[in-house]
């Protein structure tokens, strides 16, 4: 201690006060404000989204008539809300609300930026919500040129990209000014979380920033007329895949954090958690080309060599299952569970906070499977433009990160609200868990058979001129309606119970639960190298980005001019 | 010793014929993942060439300078256009490859890192920075073949990847003088007595 500056030191003493009557206290009245405000618009996101999902059920379930063109505007809003708006103001919220509570609440400084950020969000999301209710963006969120949308969408976009910055940069300013008053200290692991989540949130929205404002914008404007349609779809996966992981990687900070508390463990090994944070941020980006396996112009040894690079991301995956399953069976065992496999009675399955995450964790096993199956080429090729993809996505979004970030909102937005989860409230989302997960196995299962059958993804519903073929998809089809109307039902269920836990429940303090390490677990501090993980993030997306880029760039065909095809 | 066979076993992987084949069909796979998994392999073996001659590292390579020499040497000459060309063309030029890089670049580096100062891992990461940036210019702006076995788009694309690194390498430096690491350690950055901070 002797090296440390007096000052400082006396500063990390105020600090380290400040945060322990910041826990005495509960949470800051104006950081539970930020989180509660993003949780308000993530639910009401989740609900809109739902009811616009319900529609394309009943569509492909034959129950319900929608015009080709209505069906592509709804499915536009559909993804656009539920996966930007809804997991992306969840995650922010989130990761806010963790940072406040184990980083002595929020700098001034950096509430100002984040809510700056919210307020650009918004702008950019009312922007991209126009063209799209006026019938002038049914691009669907990918919004794959050549199809062209009205440049207000993708103004919208672009807002929403430069809000999603500035709530990086605020996280980057509160961790590093934590660091500095508590050198030599470990960054709490939540907080490690985000501050990978935040990496990678702004690393992977570079390249569809230069996709949107450099290629798309002026093209749609009419100042180009062509665009290089495979540069950027190549920039959008650089952007789609990592957005999508970083979803999974806030479930993951909940698996690995919250759920070993609910069931009275301590944390897996912490040094091996930090190092699976690490190696999904280095590695993610450059995962975003197995969306693009049967895309034409990408040569085959580049194919090959980024099957190997997602089947990396499967690495530190398979590491978390390892360590959720030792966490489980260690902390059950010492709760008196025997046996082989007896010990999973010890685990407190009446408990929505657990059982959510728990059931998005065991969904988890098989949407990994299926996503590694998918990474590799001649398999890609059978599923890659069916249903068997829709239902990946589902049972990956819909149940491995949304059941989690359900399960949060269960004991979150009563901690910011300063109010209480009710036992009450406990079994109804016991029955609202069970309910989104038979409507999601109805849904996703019937999905994953159908696109198995040949049936296309991305389509109204058709007989295709009651073509044999295509009428045998119908019972599936039947299925995945019947799921959508089960999968409404305890959306508007979650809905209630997030808003109910937010200005209805009895007043009181809910616990922010962060499990503890294991005794005598002590991490290396080469963990907490942030600048060295970046450069190797930057250099291993070069090498990954170089050949097909310049490939693209060089090599280029005239470029399409926009098309209007709804 | 784990890491030594992992390290053995990676060069024999990477010794493979369709291994090699593959590696080298490409210009910038060939320059930038082939070349430094070489160096990688040797990085992981030299721990069983320290242990049986600790005499020999510590009489030629006390402070580290030599090592590290020795591996710059060998790096600058593999970057050279036409060892490419020689090595895909002339059998004896490609045994030594698998021979230079590993051993007289990767253990090298190995025994030299730790023992250099703060300011010699510096000069030596801008050094290769700097050669970076003039690597990719040059392949980048030249409009002809340089090498006789790769095309001109190869030749780009190497470029790029050149200055892309490099991009990485002036984050990691402007990281590494920008921030104190005693700030947010506590404990005094090494050589700090040596250092202006």
């Amino acid at each position: 201690m002797a090296t440390v500056p007096h000052s400082l030191n006396d500063k990390s003493v105020t600090r380290s006060f400040k945060e322990k009557t910041g826990k005495m206290l509960g949470v800051n009245p104006q950081d539970a404000k930020f989180t509660k405000t993003y949780m308000f618009v993530a639910f009401a996101a989740l609900l809109l989204g739902g009811i616009l999902g319900l529609l394309q059920g009943l569509n492909r379930a034959g129950f319900m008539e929608l015009s080709p063109q209505h069906y592509y505007q709804v499915l536009t809003a559909h993804g656009l809300l539920l996966v930007v708006v809804f997991s992306g103001f969840f995650c922010i919220g989130y990761f806010y609300a963790a940072m406040s509570h184990t980083l002595g609440g929020l700098l001034p400084k950096v509430r100002k930026m984040a809510w700056t950020g919210f307020a650009l969000k918004i702008a950019g999301f009312v922007l991209a919500v126009i063209p799209i209710l006026m019938n002038q963006a049914s691009v669907m969120y990918t919004f794959y040129p050549p199809m062209a949308a009205s440049p207000v969408y993708y103004i919208g976009l672009a807002l929403i990209v430069v809000g999603i910055w500035l709530c990086c940069f605020g996280a980057f300013i509160q961790v590093a000014n934590w660091r500095k008053q508590n050198p030599g200290k470990h960054v709490p692991i939540l907080s490690f979380f985000a501050t990978g989540v935040f990496v990678l949130l702004f690393f992977g929205s570079v390249p569809v920033a230069i996709e949107v404002l450099v290629l798309v914008l002026p093209w749609s404007l009419g100042w180009v007329d062509t665009i290089n349609v495979m540069l950027s779809r190549t920039l959008f996966w650089a952007f789609g895949h990592t957005y999508v992981n970083i979803w999974y990687m806030t479930a993951v900070s909940a698996w690995y954090v919250v759920i070993p508390k609910l069931i009275g463990g301590r944390r897996w090994n912490d040094t091996l958690t930090r190092v699976v944070v690490i190696a999904l941020v280095i590695m993610n980006i450059t995962g975003g080309f197995h969306h693009q396996i049967i895309d034409p112009g990408i040569e085959e040894p580049i194919k090959f060599m980024h099957v190997f690079m997602s089947l990396a991301i499967g690495f530190p995956s398979l590491m978390t299952a390892y360590a959720m399953f030792a966490v489980f069976e260690r902390t059950s065992r010492r709760q008196g569970g025997k046996g082989l496999l007896g010990w999973y009675k010890k685990m407190p399955w009446g408990d929505v906070r657990f059982l959510a995450p728990m059931i998005a964790m065991i969904g988890f096993i098989p949407a990994g499977a299926g996503g590694i199956a998918q990474s590799t080429n001649q398999l890609d090729q059978v599923v890659h433009n069916s249903l068997w993809i829709t239902g990946h996505f589902h049972l990956t979004l819909g149940i491995s990160v949304a059941l989690t970030f359900f399960g949060i909102s269960y004991w979150l937005i009563p901690h910011v609200s300063k109010r209480v989860l009710t036992r009450k409230m406990n079994r109804f989302g016991v029955v609202q868990t069970i309910l989104w997960t038979v409507g999601m196995i109805f849904m996703s299962g019937a999905m994953h058979t159908v696109g198995l059958f040949g049936s296309p993804r991305r389509t109204a519903f058709t007989t295709y001129f009651d073509n044999a073929t295509a009428l045998s998809w119908n019972p599936y089809m039947t299925l995945i309606g019947l799921g959508a109307i089960l999968l409404v039902i305890a959306a508007v269920m979650q809905v209630y119970a997030a808003f109910n836990l937010m200005f209805f429940a009895p007043k009181g303090e809910e616990e922010f639960p962060i499990a503890e390490a294991e005794v005598g677990d002590v991490t290396g501090y080469w963990t907490e190298r942030w600048g060295l993980w970046v450069a190797l993030l930057i250099i291993v997306v070069a090498m990954a980005y170089v050949i097909p880029l310049t490939d693209m760039i060089v090599n280029a065909p005239p470029g399409s001019p926009p098309f209007k095809t709804w | 010793m784990t890491q030594v066979f992992y390290g053995l076993l990676l060069y024999i992987f990477l010794a493979m014929p369709p291994v090699v084949h593959f590696l080298e069909s490409i210009m910038v796979l060939h320059m930038h993942m082939q070349m430094p998994m070489l160096v990688a392999s040797g990085f992981f073996m030299a721990p069983f060439f320290q242990k049986r001659f600790p005499q020999f590292f510590s009489k030629w390579n006390g402070d580290g300078v030599p090592g590290i020499v020795l591996f710059s040497i060998i790096m600058v000459y593999w970057t050279i256009p036409r060892t490419m060309d020689e090595a895909l063309t002339i059998p004896a030029v490609e045994l030594f490859k698998f021979i230079s890089i590993p051993f007289l670049a990767g253990v090298p580096l190995r025994d030299s890192w730790m023992k250099l100062s703060k300011w010699g891992r510096h000069v030596v990461l801008i050094g290769f920075t700097l050669l970076f940036i003039v690597m990719g210019l040059l392949y980048v702006l030249t409009p002809v073949q340089l090498c006789n076995s790769y095309l001109v788009i190869d030749q780009f694309t190497l470029g790029w990847g050149f200055l892309t690194t490099s991009i990485g390498m002036i984050v990691y430096l402007i990281y590494a003088f920008v921030v104190d690491p005693s700030k947010y350690e506590g404990i005094p950055p090494e050589d700090m007595s040596s250092s202006d901070e």
